[in-house]
């Protein structure tokens, strides 16, 4: 696919994983359908606008639950964000007292939550991942079996390493000692072929606009059917209770209190309906990317590689850090010299550098897509030959 | 007037927790062959002040109830009614 006429045409784009750019046609497509023609607020009014707008959403959230395994679509929620995602399925389900395990490997969005439910007395146990960032479900299960556990909490895939954790062990850990997992899939959604029924976590938080190449602004949230989970925000459903001043127990209403973000969520409704087309393609292109830059920057003298080996699955990602070179001088010479987009720095997720020894200085973060090309990967690998050559 | 009166329908009014089961029965609905249409929830299904309802027309009552019921889609509330 052509890239977008704009001033940023020529730049070889590697930061997937931040956020995914260009969108797909159907994407941009839709996006604009909401702004142009859908004009109604979903769930507000019975008039003819105002319907087919809730149809449009009630059609995306369907589209984006049959793409990620979800049986029943009102378990899965629209959010802002999958940072507010992690806010609600964490504070909305961990009380005073209870005692969570955690890997070592998370980001921000889950870290600082419960950094602040910690503060309000919440038990933390943190697990350490190896020097690959991965998490070893032995380790797992003798820190849950050593106390009564609420709850595991571990990401799907890491923004840091790429690393992909065993999630099904972990499940099966945390159910069998009578704990929930919740899981931050902010790097999994769309990268990884999620299936929430084989998984079977009780929380699943996913970015609409990374690997789902959705827009920006919207996010998912998959709560299990069986799980309490309190609301995080009050307000306005739309729907058939608006005589009460408590919120509804009804899902998805209770979850989504206020006017939604029509063009996200149809927006990402179309994203998903292209994954499910094409996913598996764009998966494939991406894995032999991946090899392509992996094995390239291997041979450039003086890189580590943050991670599993190159034979070993990953996210589409890749975290280098030099020898004598600091990431962020890199990144600043990718962009103004070879306008090759690339991330330094500790990616919102200082725990997970520290598990892998890169906390002091970060790392430079190159991540590709679907839309990356192997000419582009040679140009980033070109160009970090001639930096610290 | 009193003709006009005389020739109005009658519908069964579906009430539902939320906007999302009420599209649900809409599309559920439609793959029974039963046409439904969304209205506003009127103040007859109680409480639902500013929600959305489905009609059908009344000969179709028992076969929409079944297909909802088939679907796990049962409503929350009914109320026959005449069109406005």
């Amino acid at each position: 696919m052509s890239r977008p006429e704009g001033p940023h045409s020529n730049m070889t784009y590697l930061d997937h994983a931040a956020t995914s750019w260009p969108k797909p046609a159907p994407v941009v497509d839709s996006v604009a359908r909401a702004l142009v023609e859908l004009g109604g607020n979903p769930g507000r009014g019975a008039h003819a606008l105002a319907l087919s707008t809730s149809r449009a959403v009630f059609e995306a959230r369907r589209t984006c639950s049959e793409l990620l395994g979800v049986a029943d679509s009102r378990s899965l929620l629209f959010q802002p964000s999958c940072t507010v995602a992690c806010n609600v399925m964490l504070k909305g389900t961990l009380r005073r007292g209870d005692r969570v395990v955690v890997g070592s490997m998370e980001h921000n969005a889950v870290v600082r939550p419960l950094a602040r439910l910690k503060a309000e007395g919440l038990k933390v146990e943190i697990v350490r991942a190896d020097s690959a960032g991965l998490i070893d479900p032995a380790d797992v299960e003798r820190v849950v079996r050593s106390g009564p556990t609420r709850a595991l909490i571990c990401q799907h895939a890491s923004n840091v390493t790429g690393t992909i954790q065993p999630l099904g062990d972990l499940a099966d850990i945390a159910h069998e000692n009578g704990a929930i997992l919740l899981v931050d899939g902010a790097q999994a959604a769309g990268h990884l072929s999620v299936d929430i029924d084989s998984i079977r976590p009780d929380g699943y938080a996913a970015s609409g606009h990374k690997g789902m190449l959705g827009p920006p602004g919207i996010g998912l949230l998959y709560l299990s059917p069986e799980l309490e989970v309190a609301e995080l925000i009050q307000g306005g459903t739309g729907g058939g209770s608006s005589a009460s001043s408590e919120m509804p127990s009804h899902r998805p209403d209770r979850y989504e209190a206020g006017s939604g973000n029509t063009p996200g969520m149809t927006g990402l409704g179309a994203a998903a309906g292209l994954l499910a087309e094409k996913g598996d393609s764009f998966r494939e292109h991406s894995s032999d990317l991946m090899r392509q830059l992996h094995e390239g920057v291997l041979d450039i003298a003086g890189f580590r590689v943050l991670g599993p080996p190159p034979e070993e699955p990953r996210v589409p990602l890749l975290s280098i850090v030099h020898k004598t070179i600091e990431p962020d001088r890199i990144a600043f010479l990718l962009d103004r010299d070879y306008s090759v987009a690339a991330r330094a720095g500790l990616h919102c997720a200082a725990w997970a550098h520290e598990s892998v020894g890169s906390l002091a200085g970060g790392a430079v973060r190159l991540s590709v897509g679907w839309t990356t090309q192997a000419k582009d990967v040679d140009r980033a690998l070109c160009a970090l030959r001639e930096i610290v050559s | 007037m009193s003709a006009v009166a005389a020739e109005r329908r009658t519908y069964l009014v579906l009430g539902f927790a939320t906007t999302h089961q009420a599209l649900d029965a809409e599309r559920v609905l439609l793959e029974c062959g039963v046409t439904a249409k969304l209205i506003p929830a009127p103040i007859e299904l109680g409480g639902a002040l500013c929600g959305i309802a489905l009609r059908v027309p009344a000969e179709k009552s028992e076969e929409a109830e079944n297909c909802l019921s088939r679907a796990s889609l049962p409503a929350e509330a009914t109320v026959r009614m005449e069109d406005y």
